[in-house]
């Protein structure tokens, strides 16, 4: 297998998930390639969280394939916590573990998990608390924090184990509004290092200016994948058109 | 010598304290001593039992281990319900003669008395412990999931230190209640507070006094407890504030550098 900037890290194919008689997301299939930053728009329910899930197995698909170098990861042999570790996830609601400072927020998946040492850990942990500017904040329970910095903790936290791709599920949406500015730079910042992400948003000017794809889902299904300048300047299907109307007003 | 007899209550009191001090503090001792292991033991029980209860099995767990952790979990479920369902005075009399009846075990009293409140305990721990595991936010799982942790390795770090903060004001509940019941133990002669009062009360038929002042032991012991786990409690829930590290780099081999004292408690 060759790794050429053009090979896909991952690739979703023909991915169909059910919950009981409910299909949910319909044959999707896309894929990313390293260093890209695909952000997904879609309306409220239409399975955006359910496909990034998909994606890291916090929920297992009903069929289809998902490709990571070269494996599917759906196979039943595959070491899912592994895969994992390569795949980080960033939530909405944050998650930061509460019996936990912010440093072991950062520190315990690398010790516990990749058997780092902990100075290194620390070290590693330190580096990213200081990349989202949390550094002072290493004592801090979560509990003591700011949304905005909460969530900063949390990616941190997602870098800490240094993932090949980071997807991130509505990183803003339960941010007041003088806290989005603070995630979304850092965020920015990623993206400008190469890191490979899957961002599911709705601040439609940050999808515009920060990633290189956009994908428009309705109804579990992929109506649209282009480039922000297609998907924003001149949208092809009348749904998209439609849903995009809604926010034009706010770019 | 009836002469010397007191007259009043509280001159009885004083006569009982002074005839019998020490062998009601020695019975309190005894009541401790199995409400504090029995309580201890029960917890460790409970802990288990709650963890088995709560594997998860998944449409990706073979078929073997489904079979296997079945069983368990009937067993398990059945011990939760017989001894939440019946009473420990009962417990404790068909352990203790059961023991001798059925499997030729000499137990002594005390041995007998620690079994039935550990078992008993633990079938309470063993509730209180599956609800705690179950009302740890399922978001802390799934973050602990999507960072690469198996299910021990969540477990240990995540679920159970926030599951046992959660549990603390039951299992001090547990103990004190243990303080209380040990005393049903006196009907197969373990020599704990409420026995040697009996005993007591019966050389001068004074039940009031007597008693009296055994209430006033337990509640002293409860309360006490009460006290004890509150702050450890308050101790669990970690200081209110924080402080910022202004140079956090300044000793990247310690956890918490420049103010180790300060910060959240886990
Ligand atoms: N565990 C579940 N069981 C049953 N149905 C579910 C489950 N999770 C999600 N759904 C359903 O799947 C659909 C898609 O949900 P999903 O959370 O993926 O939407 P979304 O695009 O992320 O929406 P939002 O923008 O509001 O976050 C919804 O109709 C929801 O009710
Ligand atoms: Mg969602």
């Amino acid at each position: 297998m060759n790794t050429t900037k053009n090979t896909p890290i991952l690739s979703v194919r023909h991915l169909v998930k059910c919950f009981g008689q409910r299909e949910i997301l319909k044959d999707i299939d896309f894929s990313i390639d390293h260093g890209n930053v695909i952000s997904i728009i879609g309306a409220s329910g239409s399975g955006k969280s359910t496909m990034l899930r998909c994606i890291n197995l916090l929920e297992t698909p009903t069929s289809g394939e998902i490709i990571f170098e070269g494996k599917n990861i759906l196979d039943i042999s595959n070491n899912i916590p592994l895969y994992r570790t390569k795949v980080g996830m960033v939530f909405q609601s944050f998650n930061l573990f509460s019996n936990m400072s912010v440093l072991q927020n950062c520190m315990v998946s690398p010790v516990t998990v990749l058997k780092h040492p902990k100075k290194e850990a620390r070290q590693t942990a330190m580096q990213y608390l200081e990349k989202v500017g949390m550094a002072q904040y290493i004592n801090a329970r979560p509990d003591q924090l700011s949304g905005g910095q909460k969530q900063r903790v949390a990616i941190a936290r997602a870098l800490a184990i240094k993932p090949q791709i980071l997807l991130f599920d509505e990183p803003t949406s339960a941010l007041d509004p003088q806290m989005v500015g603070e995630v979304l730079s850092v965020m920015s910042d990623l993206a400008n290092e190469g890191l490979t992400m899957i961002i599911v948003t709705h601040e439609m000017a940050f999808a515009r200016d920060v990633s290189n794809r956009v994908i428009y889902m309705a109804d579990g299904v992929i109506v649209e994948d282009g480039t922000p300048q297609d998907i924003f300047g001149n949208p092809q299907n009348k749904k998209t058109q439609e849903f995009l109307a809604r926010f034009t007003k706010n770019i | 010598m009836a002469a010397d007899m007191p007259t009043t209550f509280l001159g009885w009191v004083m006569f009982i304290i002074n005839q019998y001090g020490t062998a009601l503090l020695q019975g309190a001792g005894v009541t401790l001593l199995l409400a504090l292991f029995g309580t201890l033991i029960g917890c460790i029980i409970g802990l288990f039992v709650g963890i088995v209860q709560t594997i998860p099995v998944t449409d990706r767990t073979n078929s073997g281990f489904k079979f296997l952790n079945k069983i368990i979990q009937f067993i398990f479920a059945a011990y939760v319900e017989i001894f939440r369902g019946t009473p420990m005075i009962v417990q404790a009399m068909v352990v203790y003669y059961g023991s001798m009846a059925v499997f030729n075990i000499d137990m002594s009293a005390m041995v007998a008395g620690f079994l039935v409140v550990s078992v008993n305990t633990g079938a309470y721990m063993a509730e209180t412990v599956r609800g705690g595991i179950i009302s740890v936010d399922k978001g802390q799982t799934e973050a602990a999931m999507a960072i690469g942790m198996n299910h021990i390795q969540t477990m240990y770090t995540v679920v159970l230190p926030q599951a046992l903060r959660n549990i603390m004001p039951q299992i001090g509940n547990n103990l004190i209640i243990n303080i209380k019941d040990t005393s049903v133990l006196n009907v197969i002669s373990v020599t704990e507070l409420y026995f040697v009062s009996k005993s007591a009360a019966g050389v001068y038929y004074r039940y009031f006094e007597v008693f009296f002042v055994t209430c006033v032991i337990y509640f002293i012991m409860t309360f006490t407890a009460s006290r004890i786990l509150r702050y450890i409690e308050h101790r669990m829930a970690g200081s209110a504030d924080y402080q910022l590290v202004n140079d956090p780099m300044a000793d990247p081999t310690g956890i918490f550098p420049n103010n180790s004292n300060q910060g959240g408690k886990q």
